[in-house]
């Protein structure tokens, strides 16, 4: 049995193993996705490839990576041997879609296999139909460019040069996916060589007994926490739009003692749309909301896997058959069902008095993927995918409201990039960007806003600019409220056209997207690729956080303010928290405030009567 | 614009030279959190340290008071020392405080219209992460950005715009500006910070709302983003431009009162101000620049440890410092000093040149617990500080810390702390620890005590990987400066696991800021951005930089540095294009540009970034990009003689003091030790270990198979065996 001295320094040396081999990572590949966006993973596995331990990141990306070590052991079995590293991408085995390479290597001590290491990176291109990977026209996965169950890419420390170039002969950008290949066999070897050091150190029972600590103390404190949830049922609902066909991501959450199953039953059949999901896919998305928000203070492991089954209908948007289409899965059905999970969970979490401070609304929901692309005002070619896209929202929480553009929970550190950053190497101008009037969902607590901008070809040379989309959450909204808070606002993707302005002119257009004026003159582009020209301005507006509790119950001050801030409009204060401001003087009207409130509640019990008749009216 | 004649320099242009000559002393004194430290320094005379208490708010009390304990140490006078000061270098933790403490004005922000929200954001999740532990990193529902310095109600958005090349797209619409600025100065904002999109290729926007904000309200603190942080990126710039404004009145206030106090001392010349990059400017110019002054106490700690280097010819080293709270690294290699890319303050972005310096919660008032869940010991991030402090401090502390638990494992002298200022109580630490640390782990209160120094260790020698393996460096090249009163102690234990082969304990490791203060210059930062893209043309290259060399000569002409005291270094920064890393690569000479210099420079940037990135990690083909341009231009002060100190022979006996049971890893016990008074210590001695040196304000432990060498400078030498 290890003392508890040793298991804290090997513990505290293993996050380090992980946060040296990202850093690695990071400085070899140099590309901004890795570098600004954080689109990555590295974790560190036992020798039965079950997870240890993973850095932050796309965390649900770490299940994934337990399972795609489990493959290789199958697949290579006894040609496993030291200083090997095995190449997989294909997201019928693990991985979420073609894009995210995932690389494995063994870690020998000696002449045994002691443990694993895995990292992904979402590479800049793979070959599919669509540059930059998301495919929107993808009809199913040989188009999305190719992929693979297992390779051994690196054989004995000597890196397979005919596979490098096989591969590099697939791509559109052999370059900067030469780089990112070599980057993560950078991170392997650091993470190889520390743990190899650590174990010199400590020797390998004492690091492997910590790896098992490790593990049991997650799975026992997981089980500690159901234990003090109760038992119960809790569903939740996501649906997205694709050309006019609806896809529902139906989830229920029954949990029984000390496990949680996760059950889709009820969900759309897989789509010709590259929105689908693998069964891991969806089986790595339930886990960003069971870290973060279940388990934000519990090591994430295989330990909390434990506790975790799931059943996902066969040929479903989230178990999708080969060869469906699914490059957009990240973006799609994974994010529905992180979205679905993370309400399904949050409500589990408000029945207990002493969790509920964990629970949350909707986070941000607007996950979609922009790439624009051609030539830019430098004369070079540009492929360029929009970061405002990871702007986020946070949901409400029960202790108070969520943050404005903060972020996601299935990456909880992406980050967008400066405009200035932006704007230096692409030919546009940003009209404007910033947080989204009435978008965070109304409560007691309010979801927190979520962005807007709009863009405008600047200096454009050549043959103009394109820009694709996958866009969701346009017509229901991805966000969910919890105890009565309101859902988040919709998406929206447009496209304003301006052609009849003079060319060269520069425009600086100011408009209000809720005008009528703003819908009349602009085509809805949620799904394809289209040009983007002229003084045309592309808008986009993610979605707000969920709120949580009743919005009547909202501080009169609070939505004042968020009044005066332009968070919640003059009408929604008054529709929906009941609160009445006067105009002119941008006061509340503390007399017809609580008439206001009073009428509303009168006209909810006049609507929902039954529904509502054991509440007792409240005294405003 | 100062004249700095004083320090004895040649005549410039500037203000008549009013000092006479006699002046000899150089004093400086840096404000730390817990401590503020001087150092007194004059030709062929030995140097003076002393050491204070600080004193928020008025840190100007605790500053005198570390002077005069200096001064007392020589047997000077107060009047003395200030009317024969040639020079007086301060650094201070005054900015720091003002905006950990939530103590600055009331900031008004004036922007681009439509961009608003552009601080509030925080670039989404980067805001929310930043500043935070790994376990808040973790926690994005039970985690909150830090609060804004500026209310979102007092940001205004003015229309206006300029693109990509400087060029405006739409005019400043000033009648909507001045309806601003009159808004938030009716409202009572003190201070405006003004930040407009691309304001640093194209300043006139934000220049004119200076001019109206001077017309409207005479006396407002006005920071423009353009003379703050010329430098792309309209979120960290807007941030910047806010913290400056939001501590500008306070440092202001500040260094004109310290000046003041100066003058009624007797001293009237100019306070040399340190800087975050680890150069020192005049404080007239400090006050319109609080945001240079972030952290610029350890980064004078760099600059000594560099000065250092310098003369025992070391070029690689790991400079840690250890106080009651952080533990702080910075590193050194191949004699260059490294910028931070993402300074942060608190949880704040800032862009301003600085040196890069890493730390963490611990140190040795961290304290020791066991996590309520899992048992497991954990050191900090919670800090007894310097009130209660630790148990053995008798102050009422009541949770174990590190500093008591190196008592118990025999690295301090319960009866000679501070030269027996302060007796430790052992027994109550060991009372205490033994009940809420040993006992709950089953083990016996030495075992314990061993166990949690081991912790500590590890996570200090994590620290300093991470800071190394950021640049690809191998540690077993580094040489350790060890810092502060407590890294001595554990620097051994540190260098072991990082397979550093020598430790330099400087005999200034006490006063380590203060004393880097002296080692430092003049320096300006001037600095341009423009992306620049290959092939490169060296009259365009030469064109940027011929604007900032004419203002650098100029100013320091101004300050009384001719030319033979100044020097000049540009330098570049480069990307591979379609890259994020970018390398600052040194200009090889300060001629004009030519084609022959471009290709040196392409030549440098290649080897630095396959030295820092890893071989192959080049992408060429992508082409080359220019996109910053550096100049730091230095006056250059006379540097302290160190002086040389005759040595005698290895025996150490005349020092020794006695014999004590101390902690000896390679034993994994107790072990009998050798004890020194390191006063008594000649230069020359050397000790083996087990051994402990002990002065009034530092201990030095030696373990086992690790030797002791006092040089002739009184440095403590450690080589491991």
């Amino acid at each position: 049995m290890l003392d508890p001295i040793t298991f804290e320094i090997i513990r505290h040396r293993l996050f380090r193993v992980i946060d040296e081999a990202v850093i690695t990572l990071k400085r070899v590949s140099g590309s901004e996705i890795v570098n600004e966006a954080h689109d990555l993973i590295v974790s560190l596995h036992r020798v039965d490839g079950s997870l240890l331990l993973a850095g932050v990141g796309y965390t649900s990306r770490t299940p994934t990576a337990a399972e795609a070590c489990k493959h290789i052991i199958k697949r290579f079995k006894n040609q496993i041997n030291k200083e090997d590293i095995f190449f997989l991408n294909d997201p019928y085995t693990a991985a979420f879609h073609t894009s995210d390479i995932h690389l494995i290597a063994p870690i020998h001590h000696g002449d045994d296999l002691v443990a694993w290491s895995c990292c992904f990176v979402h590479v800049n291109d793979i070959g599919a139909l669509a540059p930059g990977g998301f495919s929107p026209d993808s009809s199913d996965i040989y188009t999305e460019g190719f992929s693979s169950p297992g390779l051994k890419l690196v054989d004995q420390g000597e890196v397979r040069e005919d596979l490098m170039d096989t591969i590099r002969n697939m791509v559109r950008t052999p370059e900067m996916v030469t780089l990112d290949i070599k980057s993560m066999i950078a991170c392997h070897n650091v993470a190889r060589d520390r743990m190899l050091e650590l174990i010199g150190k400590y020797g390998r029972d004492a690091v492997d007994q910590a790896a098992r600590a490790l593990i049991e103390q997650s799975d026992r404190l997981l089980g500690e926490r159901l234990a003090e949830l109760p038992d119960g049922r809790w569903e939740a609902r996501q649906r997205m739009e694709v050309k006019g066909e609806i896809y529902r991501v139906n989830l229920s959450l029954t949990k029984r003692e000390g496990i949680l199953t996760f059950d889709f039953d009820g969900s759309s059949p897989q789509s010709r749309y590259p929105i689908n999901a693998s069964y891991w896919t969806s089986w790595g998305a339930l886990f960003s909301p069971i870290y973060a928000v279940l388990c934000p203070d519990i090591t994430w492991n295989e330990g909390i896997a434990h506790h975790v089954r799931m059943t996902a209908p066969e040929g479903s948007v989230v178990n999708c058959k080969r060869p469906a289409p699914l490059s957009v899965a990240t973006v799609a059905a994974a994010n529905l069902v992180s979205m679905a999970a993370l309400n399904c969970i949050s409500k589990m979490l408000l029945a207990s008095e002493r969790h509920e401070k964990l629970a949350t609304g909707g986070w941000n929901g607007g996950a979609i993927s922009v790439f624009l692309y051609g030539k830019n005002q430098h004369g070079l070619m540009a492929i360029s995918f929009l970061t405002d896209i990871f702007a986020g929202a946070g949901g409400a929480r029960s202790w108070g409201d969520g943050m404005d553009v903060c972020g996601d929970i299935p990456n909880p550190i992406a980050r967008f990039a400066n405009i200035e950053t932006i704007e230096a190497r692409l030919p546009v101008r940003y009209i404007f960007r910033r947080r989204v009037c009435d978008s965070g969902g109304a409560g007691q607590y309010r979801g927190g806003a979520g962005i807007e901008c709009g863009i405008t070809p600047h200096d454009m040379s050549g043959s103009g600019l394109n820009f694709s989309i996958c866009g969701k959450g346009t017509h229901y909204p991805a966000t969910e409220g919890i105890v009565g808070g309101y859902v988040g606002s919709t998406c929206h993707y447009a496209l304003l056209h301006h052609s009849d302005e003079p060319r060269g002119s520069s425009p600086v257009v100011w408009f209000d997207p809720g005008a009528h004026e703003f819908e009349r003159q602009t085509t809805r582009v949620n799904w394809g690729i289209y040009p983007l020209r002229d003084n045309d301005v592309l808008y986009v507006r993610c979605s707000g956080g969920g709120g949580y509790g009743d919005p009547l119950k909202r501080d009169v001050a609070a939505v004042h303010r968020d009044y005066s801030l332009g968070l919640v409009s003059l009408r929604d204060a008054r529709e929906i928290y009941g609160v009445v401001i006067n105009e002119k003087s941008g006061e509340v009207d503390a007399i017809a405030t609580p008439r206001r409130r009073r009428a509303l509640v009168a006209q909810r019990l006049k609507e929902h009567g039954r529904q509502y008749a054991h509440v007792a009216e409240p005294d405003y | 614009m100062v004249n700095l004649l004083g320090v004895g320099m040649s005549p410039g242009k500037g203000k008549s030279n009013s000092r006479v000559s006699g002046q000899k002393y150089i004093v400086a004194t840096d404000v730390g959190g817990t401590c503020t430290d001087a150092v007194i320094l004059a030709d062929a005379e030995p140097m003076l340290v002393g050491k204070a208490l600080s004193t928020p708010p008025n840190f100007a009390d605790g500053t005198m008071a570390a002077i005069v304990n200096a001064a007392q140490t020589g047997g000077i006078s107060l009047a003395d020392l200030f009317s024969r000061t040639k020079l007086f270098m301060h650094g201070s933790t005054v900015v720091d405080n003002t905006i950990l403490t939530r103590s600055g004005s009331t900031v008004g922000l004036i922007t681009t219209r439509g961009f608003e929200d552009t601080l509030l954001m925080t670039r989404g999740a980067y805001g929310r992460w930043s500043g935070l532990t790994e376990d808040g990193i973790r926690n994005p529902v039970g985690t909150d950005r830090g609060a804004p310095l500026v209310d979102a109600n007092w940001i205004a958005g003015i229309p206006e715009r300029i693109d990509y090349k400087g060029a405006v797209v739409l005019p400043l619409d000033e009648e909507r500006a001045e309806l601003a600025i009159r808004k938030l100065v009716d409202r009572g904002a003190q201070a405006l910070a003004v930040c407009f999109l691309w304001s640093f290729l194209n300043p006139t926007h934000e220049r004119r709302i200076r001019e109206l904000a001077h017309r409207i309200a005479p006396n407002l603190y006005v920071t423009l983003s353009c003379d703050v942080a010329p430098n792309p990126g309209e979120y960290e710039r807007s941030s910047t431009t806010v913290i400056n404004a939001y501590a500008g009145r306070i440092t202001d206030g500040y260094l004109r009162s310290l000046q003041a106090l100066l003058e009624q001392a007797g001293y009237p010349g100019p306070i040399m101000v340190m800087q975050g990059y680890g150069g020192l400017i005049p404080a007239i110019e400090a006050g319109d620049r609080p945001v240079g002054m972030i952290e610029c106490g350890p980064a004078a700690g760099i600059i000594g440890s560099k000065f250092l280097g310098d003369l025992l010819k070391d070029r690689n080293i790991i400079a840690a410092d250890m106080g009651g709270t952080t533990f702080k690294v910075g590193v050194i290699q191949d004699g260059e000093i490294e910028h931070a890319r993402e300074p942060l303050i608190d949880r704040y972005h800032y862009l301003a040149p600085k040196i890069h310096i890493i730390s963490i919660g611990a140190g040795g008032g961290s304290i020791v617990s066991l996590d309520p869940r899992t048992g497991v010991p954990k050191v900090g991030p919670r800090s007894a500080s310097a009130n209660p402090g630790p148990i053995c401090y008798g102050r009422g502390g009541v949770e174990p810390t590190l500093t008591d638990v190196m008592l118990l494992l025999g690295f301090m002298d319960p009866d000679n702390f501070l030269g027996g200022s302060v007796r430790l109580d052992i027994r109550r630490a060991r009372e205490i620890f033994a009940r809420t640390v040993a006992e709950p782990l089953k083990m016996s209160l030495e075992e314990a005590a061993i166990g949690i120094y081991r912790i500590a260790a590890a996570h200090f020698s994590d620290l300093i990987r991470e800071i190394t393996v950021e640049r690809g460096l191998d540690t077993r090249e580094f040489v350790l400066h060890a810092f502060g009163g407590n890294c001595p102690m554990l620097c051994g234990a540190v260098a072991e696991d990082l397979k550093i082969r020598k430790i330099v304990v400087p005999y200034t490791s006490s006063v380590n800021c203060a004393f880097g203060l002296v080692t430092a210059d003049i320096a300006h930062e001037y600095v341009a951005n423009k992306t620049l893209t290959s092939p490169f043309c060296d009259s365009e290259i030469e064109a940027i930089f011929e604007p900032m060399m004419r203002k650098a000569l100029h100013q320091l002409a101004q300050e009384g540095f001719k030319s033979e005291r100044t020097a000049l270094r540009r330098s570049i920064d480069l990307r591979y294009s379609r890259q994020v890393h970018e390398v600052t690569t040194p200009l090889r000479d300060q001629g004009p540009f030519t084609d022959v210099s471009v290709a040196h420079l392409i030549e440098d940037f290649e080897v630095l970034y396959e030295r820092r990135y890893g071989k192959g990690t080049a992408y060429r083909q992508a082409g080359i990009e220019m996109t910053t341009f550096r100049l730091t231009a230095r006056g250059l002060l006379p540097r302290p003689t160190m002086e040389k100190y005759a040595v005698s022979g290895v025996d150490a006996s005349a020092a020794y003091v006695g014999t004590r049971p101390i902690f000896v890893e390679a034993r994994g016990a107790m072990a009998d030790a050798l004890v020194y008074d390191l006063s008594r210590i000649a230069p020359g001695n050397a000790v083996e270990g087990p051994a402990v040196l002990h002065s009034a304000i530092a201990t030095v432990v030696l373990q086992d198979r690790q030797r002791g060498r006092m040089d002739e400078y009184r440095n403590i030498i450690i080589e491991l065996g």
